[in-house]
């Protein structure tokens, strides 16, 4: 049991810096070319990014 | 009193993937707990509902702050 | 709600906890360094090792309670966090992570403890210094192992998966293993402490103003007083819960990098 709650916190943080990072990343091409919706593609490329890296990881038997 | 309605909103929205990671988490712990051979099979079943439902948790907040 | 106006006209002078409770002023004098975290920071390193300098001193067969309590601390520390997850090499770590808990777990109770009253990880730069120590010795422990290159490539590239995936999957293990990993580490630790701080502060100061309101608010205040007591009890097992979880993911975390393939 101390390893799925390792792994529960690893999810976590997986889904944490995927839409940290690719969220961020939209964000800042929005304050750059000054639009407003690259930041909601961002997130969602780093939502499904963070989750198939996810199944790739703890996912797969 | 001052602040933002977001994180009110983001405090209800919180409440649905929080009722999901406990269920989740009840049904996979009763199940190993009956059969614990079933555990690898049950294993990945139950992180990936896990991280569906934590995903939206955390697009929620991340969208509370964001908007 | 003429009732309601009129319970509520006391309620006029409350002011709220805030952050501001949690800036101290300094203790003696001007010092900006004798502020009441860093004291009991002090006192917390002064605590543990008496205690456990009195439980090993006299190390019998037959334990004394003393000796039994603090051999069951370090037996727990060194059998179920560190055995059972690092594997064979565990001795090496047994210290850091039996310090680390020792630590953790005595400032998270001060918290409660009567007169004293502050957890010190509530101040967020505690938590921050903890999670740099741990990720420095995860780092170096799988850099040592594996070599500098072979650890990085485990990392950010994982087996079995189309190259072209490797764009949108790489900065996200790089991220997670050396940004969010401490900063959830201290960020949880910080945030469950200044919660239940701030959890505390409201009930008890609520309920010591509703005791100056008029008399239907000064009935209700035993409740809000009785909640806190309770809290306090409530609070007690998410300290404990926090120090274990916050020396289990370092555990865990060295067992990571160990490991030869994530």
């Amino acid at each position: 049991m101390k390893q799925d709650e390792g792994a529960a916190w690893s999810i976590f943080g997986y889904l944490l810096s995927g839409l940290l990072f690719w969220g961020g990343a939209g964000w800042a091409l929005d304050h750059w070319l000054h639009t407003h919706y690259f930041v909601l593609g961002g997130l969602l490329l780093g939502m499904g990014a963070s989750l198939y890296l996810i199944w790739l990881r703890f996912g797969r038997e | 009193m001052k602040g933002t309605l977001n994180l009110v909103g983001y405090g209800l929205s919180a409440i649905g993937p929080a009722i999901a990671t406990g269920m989740i988490f009840a049904a996979y712990i009763s199940g190993v707990a009956r059969q614990p051979e079933a555990r690898s099979v049950l294993q990945p079943i139950a992180f990936l509902g896990f991280a569906l439902a934590e995903a939206l948790a955390l697009f929620g907040l991340v969208l509370a702050f964001v908007l | 709600m003429p009732l309601l106006r009129f319970l509520s006209q006391d309620g006029e002078g409350f002011v709220p906890p805030s952050t501001s409770d949690f800036n101290l002023p300094p203790v003696f004098g001007d010092n900006p360094y004798t502020t009441k975290p860093i004291l009991l920071v002090f006192l917390s390193v002064i605590a543990v090792s008496v205690f456990f300098i009195l439980a090993s001193r006299k190390a019998a067969i037959l334990p004394s309670k003393l000796q039994f309590a603090g051999e069951s601390i370090y037996g727990f520390v060194r059998n179920d966090i560190a055995r059972d997850n690092i594997g064979h090499e565990f001795m090496r770590f047994v210290p850091y992570l039996f310090t680390l808990f020792t630590f953790v777990l005595t400032n998270n109770i001060f918290g409660i403890v009567p007169l004293l009253q502050f957890p010190a990880m509530s101040h967020v730069s505690f938590p921050y210094v903890l999670a740099i120590f741990t990720f420095i010795v995860f780092h170096y422990v799988g850099i040592r192992k594996q070599g500098i290159g072979k650890y990085l490539k485990d990392i950010m590239f994982m087996p079995g998966v189309p190259k072209a995936a490797y764009i949108l999957l790489t900065p996200l293990e790089l991220a997670t293993f050396f940004i969010v990993r401490p900063l959830t580490l201290s960020l949880r630790l910080f945030a469950n402490m200044f919660a239940g701080h701030l959890l505390l502060l409201v009930f008890i100061l609520g309920g010591d103003h509703l005791l100056k309101g008029v008399i239907g608010l000064k009935l209700i205040s035993p409740f809000a007083f009785a909640f806190g007591i309770g809290l306090t009890f409530f609070e007690f097992m998410v300290q404990c819960l926090q120090a274990y979880i916050f020396t289990l993911l370092t555990a865990l975390y060295i067992a990571g990098a160990l490991a030869d393939e994530h």
